[in-house]
């Protein structure tokens, strides 16, 4: 019990201490870190919940049940706050599938895994993100997040507060499934991963969509006083959980569980995790419709248990004591001091000469595997089930849900494992302002993130040093722009052990944004001929791991683009004012493969193109190509109808953000020149074409 | 072959078969567990050498995920 609570997995003892520094609280937020999601009050007593997770080690073996288990899991984390799950949201990282067997095995495999569990538990997948790298050929990321809807009133805690409340056990039967499965997670992938079969996990979405309705339907009956899910540990780690939190103890019997093969021992049923399992703490006297709202769907609920006053988790195999601990003990495991050390790096890098055809640069950018289309992905993923969904993947840079109480809900995730290996605050604070700035982007402002950190083995001093870095780089952004953290996860141990080699630094930052009720929103698309196009931010020459040194030249070098937390709360309020004001027609931002794709992508919508002049562009001295593919943040494209052209800049300059009308949307390619001379001139047919067949053609499914 | 989830692993598709068919009707069954057949032709010398040479192509090919499945192989006759 203690080697499952006390793995890193679950108890979170190389990384606590950092994580603290995080800021965790604002206006909106009900619940922050420490417990099973995040929890936002979006207004009329409605609250907004959100978590990410990820199923790195489980996919890498078994990648279609490690990714459909990586979304039970994060549902049930949703659940048990008492919301209902409403949307899940993917970030993935794959080795080169254009070269490699066995990434395309897991690529494909991934996929189908979170499609068919999310299609058939009927929670929408309506956002995503996704890399290729070699650092990920043996030991993929499969990150998952996902969001809730709830009432304030009907909110639950994990917690068991009152000694002689029973606790009961709900769902799935108790197997040798995931038996030490957080202490799996918690090492690097043994060389033969094939044999870890013990920690497999099958997935069940047909039980989870009854535990979601049936448990959310209990909680109307007032009985529930506790809940928390079994994911990493089992029993071990969930009941410490709920006891240390509520100051009591939990006494239980082992052989009252639901098992499901007869030979299960108790150390077994204790740190088993199987699948579609949850925990509740019911009324002492009353539970009895509780009990039989879950029976009445048919979701096995037996008592395993009740909550003692003696601080201690006692388990019990019929009449003997088999364990028992402090639950203080067990739930607040020691904090190891990791060292750190920042690698020596050589600052002699010198930017290469580009190459003389421009249009041919943009072109293979747009159809390399980490700026292409994902529509190979997202189209097998069902993003309208539950009716909620207002902005679906593709349509625009975040997707945009309806809540019960008539506002709107934004939600990304973003990331980019290139520039956080050249410099992981970079590019950890950087990932929090892409995924802010796709908010931002669709109209709306940004309240909350959780961030997801994955690095390799902490014990590396030089690989701790990176998560240090991350973690001040998300601590020093959100803190700028004032935006808290609510929740997040932690996964070290990321390594390939045939090389040796940890995966590249990758963090993710999830921000949920809201749009008030009758607010507008916007897409990424170029509306009308005639209308001006704005570029908004200033481009510096910040091309370190950006698509266009890895497309053209297969390096990963230079400085990476770090954000200004002041200039872009400034720019991203202008945004959100020019978005309100009826002012922006579209409006779309910069990232991966810089303004020149992102040109590009507002051309594709309504396949409509630009003439562009890049001569006033607020930018810092440098050569045309650096000028297109740098990957500064803070910038955006905003088309504006000619009429608004002056209110918008009156409304730009006031807010002191440095702008400049680039051109006009029209014709059917995408022209742009810096002082008259002719840098690009590429079809609109073409981008579209070499956008939208990147996977499939690295897949080997081109027609 | 068969492909079944490993006997330790859930099954809910046979679980469902089991729970909510089988089980009120026939009290005598205890368990429902769901595979996937495929069924090879081979030529090979006799039975032990085709089952042999099918397990290999299931191993080489991935054709199961040792992970999570495990595999029957046994062998027929060709007129089945």
């Amino acid at each position: 019990m203690i080697d499952a609570e006390w793995s890193e997995h679950c108890s979170y003892k190389s990384s606590k201490a950092l994580l603290k520094t995080l800021p965790t609280s604002g206006s909106r937020v009900l619940l922050g870190p420490g417990y099973d999601a995040g929890v936002l009050d979006a207004g009329d007593g409605c609250v907004v919940s959100l978590h990410i997770e990820s199923h790195n080690h489980p996919s890498a073996v078994d990648p279609y049940g490690g990714a459909a288990t990586g979304i039970g899991g994060v549902l049930r984390d949703i659940l048990s706050i008492g919301t209902r799950p409403i949307a899940l949201i993917d970030v993935l990282r794959f080795g080169n599938i254009g070269e490699s067997q066995r990434s395309q095995w897991l690529f494909r495999n991934v996929v189908r895994g979170i499609a068919d569990y999310g299609n058939c538990v009927g929670v929408p997948t309506v956002a995503g993100e996704v890399e290729f790298d070699e650092s990920f050929e043996r030991n993929c990321l499969v990150d998952v997040a996902c969001v809730g809807v709830g009432r304030r009133r009907d909110l639950v805690l994990a917690q068991a507060k009152n000694p002689g409340d029973i606790v009961v056990m709900a769902g799935g039967s108790t197997g040798r499934d995931g038996v030490r499965g957080a202490t799996f997670a918690s090492k690097s992938l043994a060389r033969d991963a094939d044999s870890e079969r013990s920690s497999v996990q099958v997935p069940d979405p047909f039980m989870k969509k009854l535990l979601i309705d049936s448990i959310l339907d209990a909680l109307e009956t007032g009985e529930v006083k506790g809940m928390k899910d079994l994911g990493g540990g089992g029993l071990s780690s969930a009941l410490p959980e709920i006891a240390s939190k509520g100051g009591t103890g939990v006494e239980l019997d082992i052989r009252r569980l639901s098992l499901r093969e007869p030979d299960v021992t108790p150390l077994e049923a204790m740190i088993s995790e199987s699948q579609e399992r949850m925990l509740l703490v019911l009324d002492r006297v009353r539970h009895k419709k509780a009990l039989s709202i879950l029976r009445k769907y048919g979701v096995p609920a037996t008592i395993i248990g009740h909550v003692t006053d003696d601080g201690d988790i006692t388990v019990k195999d019929g009449a003997d004591v088999v364990a028992r601990l402090p639950a203080d003990f067990l739930a607040n495991p020691p904090l190891i001091p990791r060292d750190s050390r920042a690698p020596v790096r050589q600052s002699d890098w010198v930017e290469p000469e580009s190459p003389p055809d421009l249009s041919k640069v943009l072109l293979s950018l747009l159809s390399s595997l980490n700026v292409g289309g994902r529509r190979w992905i997202y189209e097998q993923y069902d993003h309208e089930v539950g009716v909620r969904t207002v902005l679906k993947p593709g349509q625009a840079d975040a997707a945009l849900l309806k809540l019960p109480n008539g506002r709107l809900l934004a939600v990304k995730a973003d990331g980019n494992s290139a520039a956080s290996a050249l410099d992981p605050y970079s590019g950890a604070s950087g990932c929090v302002a892409e995924a802010c700035r796709n908010v931002v982007s669709v109209g709306a402002e940004p309240v909350a993130m959780v961030d997801h950190l994955q690095f390799g083995d902490p014990g590396d001093a030089r690989v701790y040093w990176g998560f240090e870095e991350a973690v001040r780089g998300v601590a020093d952004y959100c803190r700028g722009v004032g935006i808290p953290v609510v929740g997040g996860k932690v996964s070290f141990y990321n390594e390939d052990q045939l090389t040796g080699r940890p995966i590249k630094p990758t963090p993710i930052a999830l921000v949920a944004g809201l749009v008030d009720k009758d607010e507008r929103f916007v897409g990424p698309a170029l509306k009308g001929r005639g209308d001006r196009i704005v570029l908004i931010g200033k481009t510096s020459m910040e091309l370190g791991g950006s698509a266009y040194h890895s497309t053209v030249f297969g390096v990963q070098n230079g400085v990476a683009p770090r954000p200004s937390p002041q200039e872009d709360r400034r720019t991203n309020s202008a945004v959100l004012r020019l978005i309100r004001a009826g002012l922006a027609e579209s409006v779309h931002d910069c990232s991966k493969g810089g303004m020149a794709v992102a040109l590009a992508e507002t051309c594709m919508g309504r396949s409509i193109g630009a003439e562009v002049e890049l001569q006033g562009a607020p930018a810092t001295r440098m050569g045309p190509a650096s000028l297109l593919f740098s990957e500064s943040h803070g910038r955006y494209i905003v088309s504006v109808r000619k009429p608004n052209l002056s209110k918008a800049g009156g409304l730009l300059a006031r807010a002191r953000v440095p702008y400049a009308v680039v051109g006009t949307a029209g014709g059917r390619s995408l022209r742009i020149s810096l002082r008259g001379r002719r840098l690009v001139d590429v079809d609109v047919a073409k981008i579209i074409e070499g956008k939208e067949s990147s996977i499939s053609r690295a897949l080997g499914e081109e027609q | 072959m068969i492909i079944s989830n490993k006997a330790a692993a859930k099954d809910p598709e046979g679980d469902v078969i089991y729970q909510d068919l089988v089980k009120s009707r026939f009290s005598q069954a205890e368990s429902v567990r769901v595979g996937k057949l495929l069924r090879f032709k081979v030529k090979a010398a006799g039975s032990l050498e085709a089952q042999r040479l099918v397990q290999t192509m299931c191993d080489e090919l991935r054709i199961y995920n040792p992970a999570a499945h495990q595999c029957h192989v046994s062998p027929g006759r060709l007129s089945e």
